[in-house]
């Protein structure tokens, strides 16, 4: 082997295991993020619940005085009115709860869909090189693994197209048809 | 008592619209995705239905979509109640046949409003 094959060689092996470790860090890193987001989303599920118990307690009783209300009784009608009011800004606050916490799935998703692809990519730089002389080998599994993160990185950018919206601007328009 | 059918496959917000059309004294139905709510539609006569468009098993388009080929729901108001709020969904809800597209979240008091609206 002559001394610019060698250098090929070398070259093309670092490049590959620069590769590798990115591709680990990368992955350890999401694994973190992953664990972050379930445990915000855990937390975020037993505020939320709570919230709906109280919630639930309250319009229930709501509903069932109402209901049960004779005729005439104006003063007690205005006074489950304000409690109603009351009730009813709670519920758009506990679907902003529940927005998020679709958002954090769909976060969760698009992780666990990159750390898929960064698997399957560090799963490449296991499978031993037929030839190791060979730059070329050692370039055509860097190239692999590349295409393995690029299509992570669009599945993504697909997901980005699509996403769970809570849009401001928009919330709470109506149109109709 | 006017039947509403609430679709969506959230549990909190199947709840919370729920409560505000129970307190108005409307009678509400609920069903977790659009097949099950095809299901109910066709096995209980309902007024009005509410729909949310992401779902599993079935979105809401295909729902309206579905109601709107039954004899009995050709002139059933549906609302679609929803994060999406593109112009290009909306023109699609339109063309299903929906009624009416409500972006998430929703204000109680104009949600009842949109209701009576619709019913009347």
């Amino acid at each position: 082997m002559g001394q610019e094959q060698k250098t090929g060689v070398g070259d093309a092996e670092k490049a590959a295991d620069l590769l590798v470790a990115v591709a680990e860090t990368l992955n350890s890193r999401l694994a973190v993020t992953a664990v972050e987001l379930a445990r915000s989303q855990t937390l975020l599920r037993e505020a939320s619940g709570e919230l709906m118990t109280a919630f639930r307690g309250a319009a229930d009783r709501l509903v069932s005085a109402q209901k049960a209300l004779p005729a005439g009784t104006a003063e007690r009608r205005t006074e489950y009115g304000v409690v109603l009011d009351h009730l009813y800004r709670a519920v758009e606050h506990l679907q902003s709860h529940d927005l998020v916490n679709q958002l954090i799935d769909a976060q969760k998703l698009r992780v666990e869909k990159m750390r898929e692809k960064l698997e399957e990519a560090l799963a490449l730089a296991t499978a031993p090189i037929a030839d190791p002389q060979r730059p070329d080998q050692w370039l055509e599994r860097s190239r692999a693994m590349l295409d393995c993160i690029v299509a992570g990185i669009r599945q993504i950018d697909e997901d980005a197209r699509t996403p769970i919206r809570t849009d401001k601007e928009h919330a709470g328009s109506v149109d109709l048809f | 008592m006017k039947t509403i059918l609430a679709v969506d496959d959230s549990a909190t917000m199947r709840e919370m619209v729920a409560f505000v059309l129970e307190s108005a004294g409307y009678r509400v139905i609920e069903a977790e995705d659009g097949a099950q709510g095809l299901d109910r539609a066709t096995s209980t006569s309902v007024d009005l239905v509410i729909t949310d468009q992401n779902m599993p098993n079935m979105d809401g388009l295909t729902l309206v979509r579905s109601l709107r080929e039954l004899r009995d729901y050709k002139s059933v108001p549906i609302l679609l109640l929803t994060t999406e709020s593109s112009d290009s969904m909306k023109a699609q809800g339109r063309a299903a046949g929906a009624t009416g597209w409500l972006v998430k979240p929703f204000d109680p008091a104009t949600l009842l409003e949109v209701v009576q609206k619709v019913l009347r």
